[in-house]
C-alpha cells in the first residue's frame, strides 16, 4: 500500500461520513428530546430508499430530487407515527424499555409492509452517474459519491440553520439542555416532540434514499446502518448534532482503513496480516460494544473528563 | 413458616405434573406424527424462552442477544456428534460452549444499563453472525448438516425435548424460590439499592446469563439434532434472537408460567403461521408487541388474570409491578395511567 491508495480510503472515507452524518442525526434528535432509541430507524431507512426507487422508476424523477421530496413526506409521515404510538409512552429522563420494544415492533411492521410491496429480492438504483467517475491525479472517485456526499452536507446545515434561526429548533434544543427550565419558559413540549420525531423520520428518510443510490438494498436493509447510527451517536455523545458529524468521520475513517491497516499478529514469529475483507462488517457492532463499554459519554465526554482531571 | 396452601396453591403445585404426565403418555396414544414434531418445536421454544426469562425476566436485563447460544449450541453439538461422540453428551458440550460464550458476551457488556445493554447485544448477534458466515470450521455460510447411523426416530427427538423443558422448568423454579432470585428480583428493582443490601449485581448477572445460556444452548443442540441441516442465517439469525425475546413478552415476563404460555402460543402460532401466513408473521408479531407493550405489559399471563378476576369479587389492584419494573424503568413514571 502507498500514500496515494491510503489517500484514495481518506477521501472515501470522508465522502461516506457525510452519509452516515445524515443517517444518524435524526435518531440523534429523537433521542435528545424523548429520549428514546429509535430502533424503527432502520425501517425509515429502508422505506425512504424504495421511496427514491419507486420516484426513480414510475416517474423518472432524479433520486437526488427524490431524497429532497422524502423530506417533507417522511416529516408527515414520522409526525403520524407519533400521533398514533409513540406519544403513548409515558415521559422518561432515561431510556425505557418499553420505547425501545415499542419501536422495534413497529420496525417488525415496517419490514414486512417492505416485503409485502417489494418482495425480497435486492434492489439497486441505477442512473447514469452510477458507473461514471471523476478522476483527480491518480485517484478516481465515483460521482455518484461526490453528489451523495454534497447532498448530505448541505442538508446538515440546512438543519443547523433551522435549529438555531427557528423557533422550533431553538425549543427543541432547549427540550434537550433542560426539558423542565424549557416547560416552565413555555416550550410547549408535546408539539415539540412531535415535531422532533418528524424531523428525524425526514431525515431517516433523506438519508435512506442517499444510501439507496450507494448500495443494494431490501426489506431487510436498514438493520446494519441502525446500528452504525448507533455507534454515531454515541461517538457524538447521544444528544449532540455538531458531535454527530465527529461521530460520522470516526466510524467512517475506522471501518474503511480496517482492512488496509496491517495488524500484527504473533505465531512462532511476528508477522502482520490484515483483516479479511468479508470480516469487514465485524467492525462497527465491534466498535458498537467497545464504544459503550469504555466510553458511554461519547468522544466529547472523553475529552471532558481528561479536562477535569486536569 | 409455611403458609397453608389455598385451591389456587394446590393447582400450581399439582398443574407442572399433570401437564408432565401428559406429554410423556402422550406417544401412547399413537398421535400423528404432525403433532409429536409441533409439539417439539414447542417444547425447543419453551426450553429457550424460560432460558430467557432468568435474565430478561428475574433479572430485568432484557437482551436480543439469545440467538448467539442457540447457534452455538447447534453448531457445538454437531460438531461433537461428527467426532462420534453421543448426541448426549453434544448437548452438554454446547450448553457448556454456550455458557463460556455468556461470560465472554456478559463481562463487558454488563457494565452497560437498561437500553445500552440491550443496544450492545444487538451488535453482539450481527458480529457472531458475520463471524460465523465466514468461519472453515462450520462449513461457513453453506451450513452444517448432521448425519446419524441410527434410523429417525421423532419420539427419541420429542422425549429429549421434553426433558429439556422440565429442566428448564424446574431450574426457573429453583431459581426463583432460592435467595439468589431474590438478588435478581432486587437487581431488577434497583440495582444500586441491590447493591448496598449485598448483592453483587455484576456477579450475579453473569451467573444468570450463564445458566440461561446454557439452556438456550441445550435447546439449540436438540433443534439442530433433529433439524439434521442448518446455517447461520438460521440459527444465528436476529430473527431467532427476537423470537427467543418475544416469547416471555408474549405470554407474560417476568412469570415462570408466563415464559412457559409465551412459548407453548409461540411455537404453535409459529408453526401455524408458517403455513398459512408465510408473509405476514413479522407483522403480526410487531403488531403483538406493540400491543402488549402499550395495553397489557403483563402478557398473556396478565390479562387471562384480569379475565379470573372478572368472575371473583372486585379488588382494588395496583396492576402489575413485575412488568412495569423491566418496561417501564425504576420507580413509578409519570403518564402511565389507562
Amino acid at each position: 500500500m502507498d500514500a496515494v491508495e491510503y489517500l484514495d480510503l481518506l477521501l472515501k472515507a470522508l465522502l461516506l461520513a457525510g452519509v452516515y452524518a445524515a443517517m444518524a442525526v435524526g435518531m440523534t434528535v429523537i433521542y435528545g428530546v424523548m429520549k428514546i432509541v429509535n430502533l424503527a430507524h432502520a425501517g425509515f431507512l429502508m422505506l425512504g430508499a424504495y421511496f427514491a426507487l419507486e420516484m426513480f422508476q414510475r416517474f423518472h424523477i432524479d433520486p437526488i430530487l427524490g431524497a429532497v421530496m422524502a423530506l417533507p413526506v417522511f416529516f408527515l409521515f414520522g409526525m403520524l407515527v407519533h400521533w398514533i404510538l409513540v406519544r403513548w409512552l409515558p415521559k422518561s429522563d432515561t431510556p425505557t424499555l418499553a420505547s425501545l420494544l415499542l419501536m422495534f415492533g413497529f420496525l417488525l411492521v415496517l419490514q414486512n409492509v417492505g416485503y409485502l410491496l417489494w418482495g425480497t429480492e435486492d434492489q439497486s438504483i441505477l442512473t447514469p452517474l452510477t458507473l461514471s467517475s471523476v478522476q483527480i491525479g491518480e485517484i478516481s472517485i465515483a460521482k455518484v459519491k461526490l453528489v451523495v456526499f454534497v447532498a448530505a452536507v448541505v442538508c446538515m446545515i440546512v438543519l443547523q440553520i433551522v435549529l438555531h434561526r427557528s423557533w422550533f429548533g431553538r425549543s427543541m434544543r432547549a427540550l434537550i439542555q433542560n426539558p423542565y427550565a424549557a416547560k416552565i419558559v413555555g416550550v410547549d413540549d408535546q408539539r415539540t416532540a412531535r415535531l422532533t420525531f418528524g424531523l428525524g423520520t425526514a431525515f431517516a428518510g433523506f438519508a435512506g434514499a442517499l444510501l439507496g443510490m450507494l448500495y443494494s438494498f431490501s426489506p431487510d436493509f436498514g438493520r446494519p446502518f441502525l446500528l452504525r447510527s448507533f455507534v454515531i451517536i454515541v461517538l457524538g455523545g447521544l444528544e449532540s448534532v455538531s458531535g454527530v458529524a465527529l461521530g460520522a468521520i470516526v466510524l467512517a475513517v475506522l471501518e474503511t482503513f480496517s482492512t488496509a491497516i496491517p495488524l500484527p499478529w504473533y505465531w512462532h514469529k511476528w508477522s502482520f496480516y490484515y483483516l479479511p475483507p468479508s470480516y469487514q462488517p465485524v467492525v462497527p457492532f465491534a466498535l458498537l460494544v467497545l464504544v459503550l463499554v469504555i466510553m458511554p459519554k461519547g468522544l466529547a465526554g472523553l475529552f471532558n473528563r481528561k479536562w477535569k482531571a486536569a | 413458616m409455611k403458609r397453608p396452601l389455598g385451591a389456587a396453591g394446590w393447582i400450581k403445585v399439582i398443574l407442572p405434573w399433570i401437564l408432565l404426565a401428559g406429554l410423556l403418555l402422550l406417544p401412547a396414544t399413537h398421535p400423528s406424527d404432525n403433532l409429536i414434531r409441533l409439539l417439539f418445536i414447542t417444547a425447543v421454544w419453551t426450553t429457550t424462552s424460560l432460558g430467557w426469562n432468568l435474565l430478561g425476566g428475574m433479572a430485568g436485563q432484557v437482551s436480543f442477544g439469545f440467538a448467539v447460544f442457540f447457534g452455538l449450541g447447534a453448531y457445538t453439538t454437531a460438531l461433537l456428534m461428527h467426532a462420534g461422540h453421543s448426541p448426549y453428551f453434544g448437548f452438554v458440550g454446547g450448553a457448556a460452549i454456550a455458557m463460556l460464550a455468556s461470560f465472554l458476551i456478559g463481562l463487558p457488556t454488563f457494565r452497560l444499563r437498561g437500553p445500552y445493554f440491550v443496544i450492545a447485544t444487538i451488535g453482539v448477534t450481527e458480529a457472531v453472525r458475520v463471524i460465523m458466515n465466514n468461519l472453515d470450521v462450520t462449513g461457513g455460510a453453506s451450513g452444517y448438516r448432521i448425519t446419524e447411523d441410527k434410523p429417525f426416530s421423532p419420539l427419541e427427538h420429542y422425549y429429549t425435548a421434553i426433558a429439556a423443558v422440565a429442566l428448564a422448568f424446574v431450574v426457573s423454579m429453583v431459581i426463583a424460590g432460592s435467595k439468589f432470585g431474590l438478588a435478581l428480583r432486587a437487581i431488577k428493582q434497583d440495582e444500586d439499592a441491590a447493591a448496598d443490601l449485598g448483592v453483587n449485581p455484576f456477579t450475579s448477572k453473569l451467573w444468570i446469563h450463564a445458566i440461561a445460556a446454557g439452556l438456550t444452548g441445550i435447546a439449540g443442540g436438540i433443534y439442530a439434532r433433529r433439524a439434521a441441516f442448518f446455517y447461520p442465517g438460521d440459527v444465528f439469525a436476529f430473527q431467532t434472537g427476537i423470537s427467543i425475546l418475544l416469547m416471555p413478552v408474549i405470554g407474560g415476563i417476568g412469570t415462570v408460567w408466563g415464559a412457559v404460555l409465551g412459548g407453548v402460543v409461540f411455537g404453535m402460532v409459529e408453526e401455524e403461521l408458517v403455513v398459512h401466513f408465510p408473509n405476514l408473521h413479522l407483522l403480526i408479531y410487531g403488531s403483538l408487541l406493540i400491543v402488549i407493550i402499550l395495553l397489557e405489559p403483563d402478557g398473556l399471563l396478565g390479562l387471562l388474570r384480569r379475565l379470573f378476576r372478572l368472575f371473583r369479587r372486585k379488588r382494588e389492584d395496583s396492576g402489575s409491578p413485575d412488568a412495569d419494573q423491566i418496561l417501564w424503568g425504576r420507580g413509578g413514571v409519570e403518564g402511565r395511567k389507562f
